[in-house]
């Protein structure tokens, strides 16, 4: 994949649901009722079940895997993801990502991406930072 | 059943506590359940021809966020009402499938910040069989009790 500063990547679209959630927990093994139990998470402030945060990781690795391919597991750092919103389900989700810079060091050329993970009402739930190693692309 | 364990509570996560090392396989069947729950069915986790170059296929590195949580809670349970704060990974090497992981979890620091809060922030290594590393994992957590 070419890349280009200021750019956008292409972006994954999810739909959330509690099948989903429970999915994620079996996988997980997080069975925290907050993500798991309707009844039980209605009484908390949250107002509901939300998606694990871990989950979401699992979206921005998915995005920088598209990008990068092997470069991603051969040098890749996910930096300072931030969980701003919880994601619900029903929630219709995009992970995107903008190349904030291209550049050389260490005789490998490395891109730095702005990443976010949004809600179908606009709201961002997720931000963070990925800087990968443009193995696949850079010869 | 993890409910039959202690919970894992602030005053058990002093700076420098370091958790046993955990065993964790990356079989396909971990694999499958990974791709299908997530949805992403990228080819280097199941292609054997577009992963030759790596020696066959990897696991998806979203997989670390999975055993970065279990790494520290092993013979406890996660108490209601903690906050992930912030998460960051390093992906050093490609863990294959096959591989057996070790992964160590370690609380590099413990504290009470401005607010009162109960900031608990772990480092968690990842290794294969050989000992090659494969992932380091900074893990930011508000701790309820």
């Amino acid at each position: 994949m070419s890349l280009k500063a200021g750019g956008e990547l292409p972006h994954i679209t999810k739909d959330i649901d509690q099948e989903r959630i429970l999915r994620w927990a079996k996988l997980s093994g997080d069975f925290n009722r907050l993500h798991v139990d309707p009844e039980y998470a209605r009484e908390t402030p949250f107002k509901g079940t939300i998606a694990h945060g871990p989950m979401s990781l699992a979206f921005l690795n998915e995005l920088m895997m598209n990008c990068l391919g092997e470069g991603w597991v051969n040098g890749g750092r996910l930096l300072d993801v931030r969980f701003l919103a919880p994601i619900r389900p029903s929630d219709q989700i995009v992970i995107k990502g903008r190349v904030e810079a291209l550049y050389q060091e260490g005789g490998t050329h490395w891109a730095e991406c702005h990443l976010s993970i949004t809600k179908a009402d606009g709201q961002v739930a997720v931000t963070g930072r990925a800087v990968g190693p443009l193995k696949e692309t850079a010869s | 059943m993890e409910n039959n364990k202690p919970e894992l509570l602030f005053e058990d996560l002093p700076e420098g506590r370091v958790f046993r090392p955990m065993v964790f396989e990356i079989n396909r069947e971990r694999v499958n359940t990974f791709m299908e729950t997530v949805g992403d069915h990228h080819p280097l986790y199941w292609d054997q021809k577009i992963a030759k170059s790596l020696g066959g296929p990897i696991a998806p590195p979203g997989l670390a966020a999975v055993f970065a949580r279990l790494s520290y809670l092993q013979d406890n349970t996660m108490p209601s009402g903690g906050i992930l704060a912030k998460q960051e990974f390093e992906f050093q090497a490609p863990a294959q499938v096959g591989d057996t992981l070790t992964v160590q979890a370690r609380v590099f620091e413990s504290y009470l910040d401005e607010k009162g809060r109960r900031r608990v922030n772990f480092l968690i290594q990842a290794w294969n069989q050989d000992r090659k590393e494969i992932c380091l994992i900074r893990l930011y957590a508000i701790w309820p009790k």
